[in-house]
C-alpha cells in the first residue's frame, strides 16, 4: 500500500543495512518521542502498564469484595450467632435453675435436663469460640476469658445450692441468689459485650463487602483504559490510515467485558448483602434483643416466687417492670423496633405473634403477681411453672412459652434469609478474581500486539 | 434514755402516747365543738383510733398504766418491760379492734425471714414456711381465725427491711428474731420478750478464734440493718472487726464456707441453725449482749399488741412455747422468759 510505503521511508531514513545490532538495538529503544515509532513505543507502553496496573486493582478489588461476603457467611454470621447462643442458654440456664428451686420439693426432671442442656451447649460453645481465638474474635476475647473462668464457679454454686436444697436447708436459696447474681453481674454482660462485638464485626464486614470505593476506582480505570485505547486508535487511524487494529480493539472489547462483569457482579452481590441485611440479619438481631430482654424478664419473674410472699414492691418485681417496659411494645421499645425491622421480611411472622404473646404474658404475670399477694403462693407457683395448682389455659409458664417460640421462629426466619441471600451475593463473585487477571492479560497482550505491528512496520 | 417511759404521755415530743392523747384531746375538743359527740365517748381517728375504738374499760386502763408508768418509770429504757399488760383471760377480738379487721381481711400478714433455719425459713422440702418465730405467728392467727391453715399470708423480708414493712403497714406484725431495743421502740411496738437470744461467734472447726476479741483486724458478717451489725462494727478490740453486711445470713455462711470472712456473730438462735446446715463449723466464746425477741407490731394498732401479749401468755402457760422449744431449738427446754409489761 502507498501509505505504508511513505511511512517507512520517512522512518527508515537512518536505518540501513550494515548497521552495528547494538546500535540498532539502543535505537530501537530509544524514545524519540517527535517521531511516530518514539510516540508509539510510549503508548504500547502504557498501555500494556495500565491493563496490568488495572488488572491488579481488579484482583484486589474483586478479592476483598469476595472475600467480605464469604467472611460474612461463613465466620461473621455463625460467629455473631453463638455468641447470641452463648447469651441464649446462659440466661435460659439461670432461668432454669431458678424455676427448678420454684417446684419445692424435688426438681422436675425436664428441668434440670433443660438446665444441662443449656450449660452444655453454652460450655461448647464458649469453647469453640475460644479455639476460633483472639484473631477473629478481636475485643471480645476478654469476655471469653470470663466466661470460660466463670461459668464453673455459677454451675458450681448452682451445685451447692441443689445440695443444700436436697438437705432442707435454706442455705441452697442463698447459693442460688449467689449463682443468679454472678451470672447476672458478670457472666451474662460479658456475653452480652461478645455479642454486640460480633454484631459489629458483622456490620463492619458487611460494610466492606458492599463498599462502594473500591469498586468505582477500578471501574473508573477500566474506563479510562478504554477511552485511552480509543484514542490510540484513532491516533492510530490518522497516522497510519488503518482503519482497525485487531490487537487494540480486543484490549478494547475485553475490556468492556470485564468492566461489564465486575459491574454486574458487584451491583448483584451488593443487592443481595443488603437484602441479607435489611431482611434476614436485621429482623433477627432485633428480635434477638427482645428475646434477651424477655429471658431476663421471665428470670426475675422466677425469682419473686422464690423469695416468696408478696413481692410487690421487692426489686425483683421491679427488674421485670423495667424489662416490661423495655420490652413494650410502644414507641422506642425492643419489640415494636424488632416488629418495625421485621416487617416485609420472613421474620415478621415471628415478630407479629411475640408482640401479641408478649401482652398475654403479661396479662398472665398480673394474675400470677396477685395469686402470690393474697396468700396463694402455692398457685403462683403453679402458673409459673405450668403444673399443679394454678397452671392451665393462659398461665405464666404457657404464655412465655409461646413468646419465647415466637422468637425462636422469627429469628430462625431471619437467619435463613440472611443465610440464603448472603451465599448468592458471595456467590455472584465466583470466577470474577480469575476472569479480571485473564482480562487484564489480553488487555496487555492485545495492546503489544496491536501497537507492536505498528512498530514493525517503521523497521 | 429518752425513750424510757415511751408509754409516758409527759416524757417529751417523740412518745407516742404522748401522740395519741393529744390526737385524743384534738379530737374531742373538735368534736365537742361540733356537737355531734356524747360527752366522754371519742371517736377518734389516726393513731388513736383503735384505741378510742376499743371498749372503754381498756382504754382507761391503758391511760391509766400510762399514768402509773409515769410516776414509776425508771430513767433507763427497759426494752424487757416496754410492752403492753393484755386484758386477763384468753385473747378476745372485740368490735373495731384490729384484730377485727384482719379476720374480715381473711389472713394476717406477717414479716417473716425465709433463711433462719430452726426460726423463720422456707422449707424447699414441703414448701412452707416454718421455725420457732413461724410458730409464734400461727398461735397468732389461730387466735384470730380458729386456725392458722389458709390463714396467714407469709412476706419474707430481709432483717433491714423489718422497720419500713411494720412503720409503713404493709405487715401486720414482724416475728424475724428481732431484738427489742429502745431505739426500735421509738417507732414500733414490740410483744412482750417470747426468747432470750445471746450474741456469739461462729467460725470454721478448725478456727482458733475464740470470740470477737480475738478477731481484731479481721472481717466477721452479720445482716444489714441487724442489732449485730452494730455489735461488731462498734466492738472494742485493736484494730477494728471489718463489718461484712449482707441481705441474709445465710449469704454470710456462704461467704464463710468460701473463705472470704473469718466470723459470722449473731444472736446464738440464729448461729445454731447456721451450724446446723454446715457441721464444719462451731459456736465460740462467751455469751454477751443479750438479745431478747420480740414480736414486731405498728404502733397504730396497741390493740393488737395486747392480744398478741395475750396470745403469748397462753402460749406460755399451756406449753404450746415449750412444745416449739423442744422441736424447734432443743432439749432441755428452759422456763419461757417472763412477761414483764411497762406498767
Amino acid at each position: 500500500m502507498a501509505s505504508t510505503g511513505t511511512v517507512a521511508t520517512a522512518a527508515g531514513a537512518g536505518s540501513g543495512r550494515g548497521v552495528p545490532a547494538a546500535k540498532a538495538a539502543s535505537r530501537r529503544f530509544r524514545l524519540d518521542l517527535s517521531k511516530t515509532p518514539g510516540r508509539l513505543r510510549l503508548l504500547l507502553g502504557i498501555l500494556v502498564l495500565l491493563s496490568l496496573a488495572w488488572g491488579a486493582l481488579a484482583a484486589f478489588t474483586v478479592n476483598q469484595y469476595s472475600s467480605a461476603a464469604s467472611n460474612l457467611v461463613a465466620v461473621r454470621e455463625p460467629l455473631s450467632l453463638d455468641a447470641r447462643q452463648i447469651y441464649h442458654d446462659l440466661s435460659d440456664a439461670n432461668d432454669t435453675a431458678a424455676t427448678a428451686f420454684l417446684a419445692g420439693g424435688l426438681e422436675p426432671t425436664t428441668t434440670r435436663q433443660r438446665y444441662l442442656t443449656d450449660i452444655q451447649a453454652a460450655g461448647t460453645l464458649i469453647e469453640t469460640a475460644s479455639a476460633q481465638g483472639g484473631a477473629t474474635l478481636g475485643g471480645a476475647s476478654k469476655d471469653l476469658a470470663t466466661l470460660s473462668t466463670d461459668l464453673p464457679i455459677y454451675t458450681g454454686e448452682v451445685e451447692m445450692a441443689r445440695a443444700d436444697n436436697r438437705q432442707g436447708f435454706p442455705l441452697g436459696a442463698a447459693y442460688l441468689r449467689e449463682a443468679s447474681s454472678l451470672m447476672n453481674l458478670t457472666l451474662l454482660p460479658a456475653a452480652d459485650d461478645m455479642y454486640a462485638a460480633e454484631n459489629a464485626s458483622l456490620t463492619a464486614t458487611s460494610a466492606q463487602a458492599t463498599g462502594l470505593p473500591f469498586v468505582i476506582a477500578t471501574i473508573a480505570v477500566g474506563l479510562g483504559i478504554v477511552i485511552a485505547v480509543a484514542w490510540v486508535s484513532r491516533w492510530l487511524r490518522r497516522r497510519t490510515h488503518r482503519v482497525l487494529n485487531a490487537g487494540l480493539l480486543l484490549a478494547g472489547a475485553v475490556a468492556v467485558i470485564a468492566l461489564a462483569w465486575l459491574a454486574f457482579a458487584y451491583s448483584g452481590a451488593r443487592g443481595d448483602l443488603l437484602t441479607a441485611q435489611s431482611r434476614g440479619s436485621a429482623p433477627a438481631e432485633a428480635l434477638a434483643k427482645a428475646d434477651i430482654t424477655a429471658l431476663q424478664a421471665h428470670a426475675d419473674e422466677s425469682i419473686t416466687l422464690i423469695d416468696n410472699g408478696g413481692d410487690q414492691n421487692g426489686a425483683d418485681e421491679k427488674a421485670y417492670q423495667r424489662e416490661k417496659s423495655a420490652l413494650g411494645p410502644g414507641p422506642g421499645t425492643l419489640l415494636t423496633a424488632a416488629e418495625t425491622a421485621a416487617t416485609g421480611s420472613q421474620a415478621s411472622g415471628g415478630a407479629t405473634a411475640a408482640v401479641r404473646d408478649a401482652q398475654a404474658w403479661y396479662a398472665a404475670h398480673v394474675n400470677l403477681r396477685k395469686l402470690d399477694n393474697n396468700a396463694n403462693h402455692t398457685a403462683a407457683v403453679g402458673s409459673a411453672l405450668g403444673s399443679g395448682p394454678g397452671s392451665g389455659p393462659g398461665d405464666a409458664r404457657t404464655a412465655y412459652t409461646n413468646l419465647s417460640g415466637d422468637f425462636v421462629t422469627g429469628i430462625a426466619a431471619g437467619q435463613a434469609t440472611f443465610a440464603v441471600n448472603a451465599s448468592a451475593g458471595a456467590d455472584a463473585f465466583a470466577g470474577l478474581e480469575p476472569g479480571v487477571i485473564a482480562a487484564a492479560l489480553v488487555m496487555a497482550v492485545g495492546c503489544a500486539w496491536g501497537l507492536s505491528r505498528r512498530l514493525a512496520e517503521y523497521r | 434514755m429518752k425513750t424510757g417511759a415511751r408509754r409516758v404521755s409527759g416524757n417529751g415530743k417523740r412518745s407516742a402516747a404522748a401522740r395519741a392523747v393529744a390526737i385524743l384531746m384534738g379530737t374531742v375538743l373538735l368534736a365537742a365543738a361540733a356537737g355531734c359527740s356524747a360527752a366522754g365517748a371519742p371517736r377518734a381517728t389516726g393513731a388513736a383510733r383503735n384505741l378510742a375504738a376499743r371498749d372503754g374499760a381498756h382504754t382507761t386502763t391503758h391511760r391509766t398504766t400510762s399514768g402509773k408508768a409515769r410516776a414509776k418509770a425508771p430513767p433507763a429504757c427497759d426494752p424487757t418491760a416496754a410492752s403492753l399488760r393484755p386484758p386477763p383471760g384468753t385473747p378476745r377480738i372485740t368490735p373495731s379492734s384490729w384484730m377485727a379487721t384482719i379476720r374480715q381481711r381473711g389472713h394476717l400478714i406477717a414479716g417473716v425471714s425465709a433463711s433462719t433455719y430452726g426460726f423463720g425459713y422456707f422449707n424447699p422440702i414441703n414448701g412452707q414456711y416454718q421455725g420457732f418465730d413461724i410458730d409464734m405467728i400461727k398461735a397468732v392467727a389461730t387466735a384470730i381465725f380458729g386456725t392458722a391453715d389458709g390463714h396467714i399470708e407469709y412476706k419474707s423480708i430481709t432483717d433491714d427491711q423489718r422497720q419500713g414493712e411494720i412503720t409503713s403497714g404493709s405487715v401486720d406484725i414482724v416475728a424475724e428474731t428481732m431484738t427489742i431495743n429502745c431505739k426500735r421502740l421509738k417507732v414500733m411496738d414490740f410483744s412482750s420478750v417470747y426468747f432470750d437470744a445471746n450474741t456469739r461467734v461462729l467460725v470454721l472447726k478448725n478456727s482458733t478464734a475464740t470470740g470477737l476479741a480475738s478477731l481484731g483486724g479481721q472481717k466477721v458478717c452479720a445482716t444489714k440493718g441487724s442489732t449485730s451489725a452494730g455489735i461488731i462494727s462498734s466492738y472494742p478490740v485493736t484494730p477494728r472487726l471489718k463489718l461484712v453486711a449482707v441481705p441474709q445470713f445465710t449469704d454470710c455462711l456462704v461467704l464463710l464456707q468460701q473463705g472470704q470472712i473469718a466470723a459470722i456473730s449473731t444472736d446464738d438462735a440464729i448461729l445454731a441453725g447456721l451450724k446446723a446446715q454446715d457441721p464444719f463449723t462451731k459456736i465460740v466464746g462467751p455469751p454477751f449482749d443479750p438479745q431478747p425477741y420480740g414480736l414486731a407490731i405498728s404502733q397504730q394498732h396497741p390493740d393488737f399488741v395486747q392480744f398478741v401479749n395475750a396470745v403469748l401468755a397462753q402460749e406460755r402457760a399451756d406449753g404450746g412455747w415449750a412444745h416449739s422449744y423442744a422441736t424447734w431449738v432443743g432439749t432441755p427446754v428452759p422456763a419461757p422468759p417472763p412477761a414483764h409489761y411497762a406498767d
